[in-house]
């Protein structure tokens, strides 16, 4: 039975869902590693007998993870290791043997049975990235592992504690295995906290309700979310809708990866079909969903549901609508042993299909693509006991992109993860950097009717010799976020030493920078897209954004066709403008996406990534550089940024067609 | 004039807190201890006309004269309302250059990660009043970039261009030397006579240059404001001849003098629920009560605070409209629904309580003022836990049968059939609101390390004496005290409030010998410069003390934890303070690490006098009536007593009500109540 009555089914998803942030501030109070204390990069939940998660905090930790699944890793300890008793917890980190419920190895997952006489009445759940699991680098993740070998230690589903009881083997391999066994040792104790809170609140719910009626409630509340996407999903118009775009790179080579998505709408279901996404990468990239409706491939559509109702619980009963296909072999279902480390880089851009895949279903309701980057920009310095310091300067990101009626937010973007900043003094007073400016990018927001939010700089002078720079993440380089309805795409992000100097170096994607003191390090991000044809823009607003330096009055003219005459709005001259501009050719995706598509354009690259797929797992990567590679030596050297002419283009198609015949 | 009755000049207290609806007095008697309460209804486009024509009648009801006031204390909401509704005045920033965003950017966060159709906060001020100047601090506090006459000169002019009352200075690592920052903001104003223009060190020292920034923006943004309605209010209380001191409540749980409210009106924003939650935990010291929940319903929300060995949790940062406050004020948290708030079911329906609110206008269904949605007040009444004709004391009858018609066509759009259905839904309704209630507190608790359970509930506003039984009931405490004046509890509040200012000062010190002592005449300065604040306020002020400490870390943590520090501390006394405090919430000690300081604070009290309420006399007799109330499923018979009829002594057996012009308070079965000997009726579960 799982239809309940109407008030209490209110009141036990509150409670639950209470519970769930009950865990999350426990987990938060006694643990002490920078993830737990600043970044909040954790997460608590209550799971039901199917190891879905039928109650998941709203307002604090990680907000994406509500479709993880539980069940396989519970399978895999009760074959191995016998029933579950009370008293034990579940231990993982690894996403291949936890089927995706792990997605990093960093990323330490408990399980907890909760008993009641003698029976599982629910399971509690915590997640939390540690400091360090091994592996090749320190803090385990590095853009240019290869396996997830080289990402640390590899924990399968194994009961950590057995009845209360700590077990000493799995300990004495998790502290031989970590540059920071303490620090791992205190997070672990601090998710045991968390799922003792949840064990408690559980019980003291049992005392005041029928355990069968919160037994059942685990189910309506599913069937309650499941009812409001649904509603949802029937507001969307039906119908297939494919996108797709690219990161710039995969971190090792020059070749950009392609991820596409085709979704299809109708009665109240929705399907993902990731085909024509790129085969999975040999750097971190990749995003082990085991082929799943995973998280990181779901995220964008849970967001669009609870944006349309603010009102539905949130439970994986959200994407009970969802069914999903994640080719086997591609970036977002990799075979094992894939790195996984910064997937978060490609689940950015998943986010980014899936949301303009809806727009095309729903232009008005839809953003355009956010800035879509999250880089933590981190100095490492000697320093006085020998050691090095290594702090983050800022995680910086963009803003986001426009959507109908509403300009996109300046500086801000909280698409994947929300983190906050740091003060600049308190960076100051760790680190031997002086922070010359850290403010907003003028112009590089998307033009439209609608504008699209401005991206960010950040300039800092080093101060101590032998200092690094490192900056993971770094995204949108090359491709732009794009606009939406005629809006324009935002201006791409940057690098630069020394701007303005004798000495000045530009510089794409960086790994580990070594910089001198006095060197003065620049980080543009980019700007988001832009709604709406921007020579439609309200002269108004426009002036109000040149009145506030968010945009230029040599962009206005430009981009908005906005006249100022001697600093003063000139209506006539600007409607001549606007009148005498000839229908806008470019697209919303910017010069070097459309200099790409003119030869990988869509059709064809769905072909060669079914072509690609269908070659041994060994062979994709070599084969798939082996074409690009011989394609791309047709066309000029800065290919996608300047364009191809008609001849060089024409041989390119065509080498390009013949790769894809002999397949 | 003398009396037939001897009387002392100055005898009374009289704590006033302007609502939106009413402007709320307490008038507490020196003498006797007599408490007395009296509302005005508010004049929200000038409050102090309430103010004064309410005190006047007041006294005059009381056949009090003027020059027995021997002390005002008053705490008002225009700040915060002016920054809520961003009407604050029109303000500059000036600010290092390189950092004109900074309130664009603040804490790079998003309020929601899910809403795609989320925005930020309007800032406080627009970027095109956001003034560059070349001028810097390093972290040691070294002035770096020292801005030359020229560029003095360059901010001043562009100053000067905007069209603003009032102006805030922020350079970056300031707070290392706030004087030399205030040199520069008064070379600044030597340009500028008509502006004022405040320093951010200055006002509050603290490292984090967005959070310092907001303090100067906020305090500037509302001090036109503030001056003007305090010039307003101290002439209107000469013309009717009240010369008392005049002090203003501050968040801090606190009081400032109006000198130091019009200086510093950012340290004021909150105190309206500051006060009723240091009155709460006065009145329950005094009753032996140190471990306390307050819960303060009113018309819009309900909030809590918590307080443990009789002492009121503070916090550092605080959201006001949007924006974080750094500023120390005591720990009020929303915990969900009031008494507007909207009865609805959605789509798949379900039963909702909230977020909407019919606030005062429309208000519930039953206020009869064209409110169409059912609202909690609605509920109370189909539960007959409010006598509809009584409410606010008879002074503005309800439509009960409005509510309950209202109350079914929720009902019928849940699919509740049968009979009662109104009161059946509407005991549904509170369940779902208590419930959320007690999710809220649960969760406040948990981050603290507290088990509610240990704690008594205080419930204070219109309708926390009327909720808090149930809301008890379903945390699991075991104890409710209802103060006597509950229905006008922040006025009570700022009738006993202490003199208090808090002083900051970011050392950000590796933890040695000498930084120890520099830390302690770091303490001393911010303890000399007390002092001569309290010095200025009331320099007869008997007893005053300092409370110190500071915030610090093993080198490396990412957090620190704020440390109680005595009097007098050396290296030992710093390093063993932490590692106590270390121990007690991660439950070990590192003697071998490092420690460093971060931020040291001092509050500095001037103690007010002890408002000591005694037991009102008894009025008339105690039981009134009875009438039908539903809980549980089932109508059961609850006697209805009058409170000011209950002497001290008194006892009552739940189910029971009851009632006074400003609530009316529930006594669940398997509950009872007695009277204790300082008026508070005390409400404990019957032992089975």
């Amino acid at each position: 039975m799982t239809r309940l009555d109407p008030v209490l089914l209110e009141i036990l998803g509150n409670k639950f869902a209470s519970v769930t942030e009950e865990m999350c501030l426990t987990l938060q109070r006694t643990g002490r590693t920078l993830y737990v204390k600043e970044t909040a990069d954790f997460a608590c939940a209550l799971a039901g007998a199917d190891g879905r998660f039928f109650a998941y905090p709203r307002s604090i930790g990680v907000s994406g993870f509500v479709g993880l699944e539980c069940l396989p890793s519970i399978e895999a300890v009760i074959a191995l290791q016998g029933a579950l008793e009370p008293g034990d917890v579940i231990l993982t980190n690894d996403p291949y043997r936890s089927t995706g419920l792990a997605t990093h190895l960093p990323d330490l997952h408990m399980i907890e049975p909760y008993f009641h006489n003698g029976e599982i009445i629910a399971y509690g759940w915590c997640f939390v990235h540690c400091s360090d699991v091994g592996g090749r680098v320190a803090s385990s993740i590095s853009p240019l592992n290869t396996e997830i070998f080289q990402e640390g230690l590899r924990i399968p589903p194994v009961k950590l504690i057995r009845k209360g009881q700590m077990s000493n083997e799995v300990r004495l391999f998790l502290d031989a295995n970590s540059r920071t066994p303490e620090a791992n040792m205190g997070d672990i104790n601090a998710m045991l906290a968390s799922l003792a809170t949840g064990r408690k609140r559980v019980a003291q719910m049992l005392g005041q309700h029928d355990p069968q009626e919160l037994s059942s409630a685990q189910g309506a509340l599913m069937d309650y979310a499941a009812g409001k996407a649904e509603a949802v999903l029937r507001s969307i118009p039906e119908g297939k809708y494919s996108f797709s775009d690219y990161l710039d790179d995969d971190a090792a080579s020059r070749l950009p990866v392609r991820v596409a998505v085709t979704i299809e709408i109708a009665d109240g279901k929705i399907h993902l079909d990731f085909t024509g996404t790129d085969p999975q990468v040999a750097t971190a990239m990749n995003i082990p969903s085991c082929g799943r409706p995973h998280a990181w491939l779901t995220l964008r559509m849970l967001a669009l549901v609870l944006t349309l109702d603010p009102s539905a619980p949130l439970n994986a009963g959200l994407l009970r609508p969802l069914s999903i296909n994640a080719p086997l072999g591609s970036l977002v279902n990799p075979e094992e042993p894939a790195a996984t480390g910064v997937r978060h880089a490609a689940a950015i851009r998943v986010n980014d299909i899936l949301n303009g895949a809806f727009a095309l279903a729903l232009p008005d309701v839809m953003p355009a693509a956010a800035s879509g980057t999250v880089i933590p920009i981190v100095v490492s310095e000697p320093n006085a006991t020998g050691g090095r310091t290594v702090q983050v300067v800022e995680p910086l990101i963009g803003g986001t992109g426009a959507r109908k009626g509403h300009d996109g937010v300046d500086g801000r973007d909280s698409g994947i993860s929300n983190l906050a900043n740091n003060p600049v003094e308190t960076v100051e007073a760790e680190l031997g950097v002086e922070v010359l400016h850290y403010g907003l990018r003028p112009d590089s927001g998307g033009a439209g009717e609608w504008r699209g939010g401005c991206g960010m700089e950040l300039s800092f002078r080093i101060l101590t010799e032998g200092s690094n720079v490192l900056a993971r993440g770094m995204e949108r380089l090359l491709f732009r976020p794009w606009g939406q309805s005629g809006g324009q795409p935002g201006k791409p992000g940057s690098l630069v030493i020394n701007e303005g100097h004798p000495r000045e170096h530009r510089l794409g994607k960086i790994d580990v920078l070594e910089v001198s003191a006095g060197d003065v390090v620049t980080f543009r991000t980019p700007g988001a897209g832009g709604w709406g044809n921007p020579f439609e823009r309200a002269p108004e607003a426009v002036l109000a954004d040149i009145e506030a330096g968010f945009v230029t009055p040599e962009c206005a003219r430009r981009d908005y066709g906005l006249v100022l005459c001697n600093g003063v709005f000139d209506a006539e001259a600007t409607a001549a403008l606007r009148e005498a501009a000839s229908p806008k050719s470019a697209t919303v995706f910017g010069p070097e996406r459309d200099a790409w598509d003119s030869i990988f354009a869509p059709g064809l690259m769905d072909q060669l990534n079914a072509g690609l797929l269908a070659l041994p797992l060994s062979r994709r990567q070599s084969q798939r550089r082996e074409i690009l590679e011989t394609v791309l030596a047709d066309l000029p050297s800065s290919f996608p940024r300047s364009p191809a002419n008609d001849t060089q283009r024409k041989t390119a198609i065509h080498r390009l067609e013949t790769w894809l015949s002999s397949l | 004039m003398q009396n037939t009755t001897p009387r002392t000049a100055g005898r009374l207290r009289i704590g006033i807190d302007v609502g939106g609806t009413f402007t709320d007095f307490v008038m507490a008697d020196t003498q006797t201890g007599k408490v007395t309460l009296y509302k005005e209804p508010s004049t929200p486009d000038d409050p102090s006309r309430a103010l004064i024509a309410g005190l006047e009648k007041f006294l005059q009801r009381e056949d009090m004269s003027p020059a027995d006031v021997g002390g005002l204390m008053h705490g008002t909401t225009i700040g915060l309302n002016a920054i809520i509704q961003r009407k604050g005045a029109r303000i500059g920033l000036v600010v290092t250059k390189g950092f004109r965003d900074i309130l664009e950017i603040a804490r790079c966060r998003m309020p929601s990660s899910f809403d795609l159709h989320a925005d930020k906060e309007v800032p406080l001020v627009p970027r095109s009043h956001v003034i560059e100047i070349d001028a810097r601090f390093d972290d040691d506090g070294k002035l770096t970039r020292n801005p030359g006459a020229e560029e003095l000169d360059r901010v001043a002019k562009a100053l000067a261009a905007l069209d603003i009352d009032a102006a805030a200075l922020m350079l970056v690592n300031g707070y290392t030397d706030p004087q030399a920052e205030g040199r520069i903001a008064d070379a600044l104003s030597d340009q500028l006579p008509d502006l004022s223009i405040s320093s951010a060190a200055l006002i509050w020292p603290e490292i984090r240059e967005y959070e310092r920034a907001l303090v100067a923006c906020l305090n500037a943004y509302i001090q036109p404001l503030m001056g003007s309605y305090f010039t307003r209010l101290t002439a209107g209380l000469e013309r009717i001849g009240v010369d008392a001191p005049l002090l203003v409540t501050a968040s801090n749980g606190g009081s400032l003098s109006v000198t130091s409210a019009v200086d510093r009106p950012v340290e004021t924003i909150l105190s309206g629920p500051a006060s009723g939650v240091m009155a709460a935990v006065r009145q329950a010291s005094q009753s032996g009560m140190q471990d306390i929940i307050t819960f303060d319903m009113g018309g819009t929300s309900s909030d809590m605070a918590v307080a443990t060995d009789g002492t009121a949790g503070m916090a550092t940062r605080t959201d006001i409209g949007g924006l974080p406050l750094a500023l120390p004020v005591v720990d009020v948290n929303a915990i969900g629904a009031g008494g507007g708030s909207i009865i609805w079911a959605d789509a798949q329906g379900v039963l909702k309580v909230g977020p909407q609110s019919a606030g005062a206008h429309p208000g519930p269904v039953s206020y009869g003022r064209g409110g169409t949605e059912p609202a909690v007040t609605d509920c109370y009444i189909a539960c007959g836990f409010i006598n509809p004709a009584s409410f606010g004391g008879g002074s503005m009858p309800l439509d009960g049968p409005a509510a309950g018609a209202a109350l079914e066509s929720v009902a019928n759009r849940i699919g509740m059939r049968g009979s009662d259905t109104a009161a059946r839904i509407a005991e549904g309704a509170l369940s779902v609101a208590s419930a959320g209630m007690a999710g809220s507190l649960f969760r406040t608790m948990a981050e603290r390390g507290l088990d509610p359970r240990n704690f008594v509930l205080l419930p204070f506003g219109g309708a926390g004496p009327t909720h808090a039984n149930l809301l008890a009931e379903e945390i699991g405490i075991e104890r409710i005290l209802v103060p006597q004046a509950a229905g006008a509890y922040c006025a009570m509040g700022a009738a006993g409030a202490d003199l208090r200012r808090d002083f900051v000062r970011s050392l950000r010190v590796e933890l040695t010998e000498d930084s120890a002592a520099a830390a302690e005449t770091a303490f001393e300065t911010l303890q000399k410069d007390g002092n001569a604040w309290l010095d200025a306020e009331l320099p007869d002020i008997s007893e005053r003390r300092a409370e110190r400490s500071a915030d610090m870390r093993y080198a490396g943590q990412a957090y620190e934890l704020r440390v109680e520090i005595e009097a007098k501390a050396n290296l030992a006394t710093y390093a063993e303070a932490f590692h106590v405090e270390h121990e007690r919430i991660y439950g070990f000690r590192d003697s071998a690490a490092m420690i460093e300081i971060g931020t040291i604070r001092l509050a500095m009290i001037g103690a007010g006098q002890p408002l000591s309420t005694s037991a009102p006399s008894v009025t008339g007799d105690p039981t009134q009536d009875s009438r039908d109330i539903y809980v549980n499923g089932a109508w059961r018979e609850a006697a209805v007593y009058n409170r000011a009829g209950l002497a001290v002594g008194a006892k009552l057996e739940g189910p029971a009500i009851v009632e006074q012009p400003e609530t009316t308070t529930v006594i669940l079965p398997g509950w009872g109540a007695r009277v204790d000997p300082h008026g508070n009726l005390i409400i404990e579960r019957t032992p089975a």
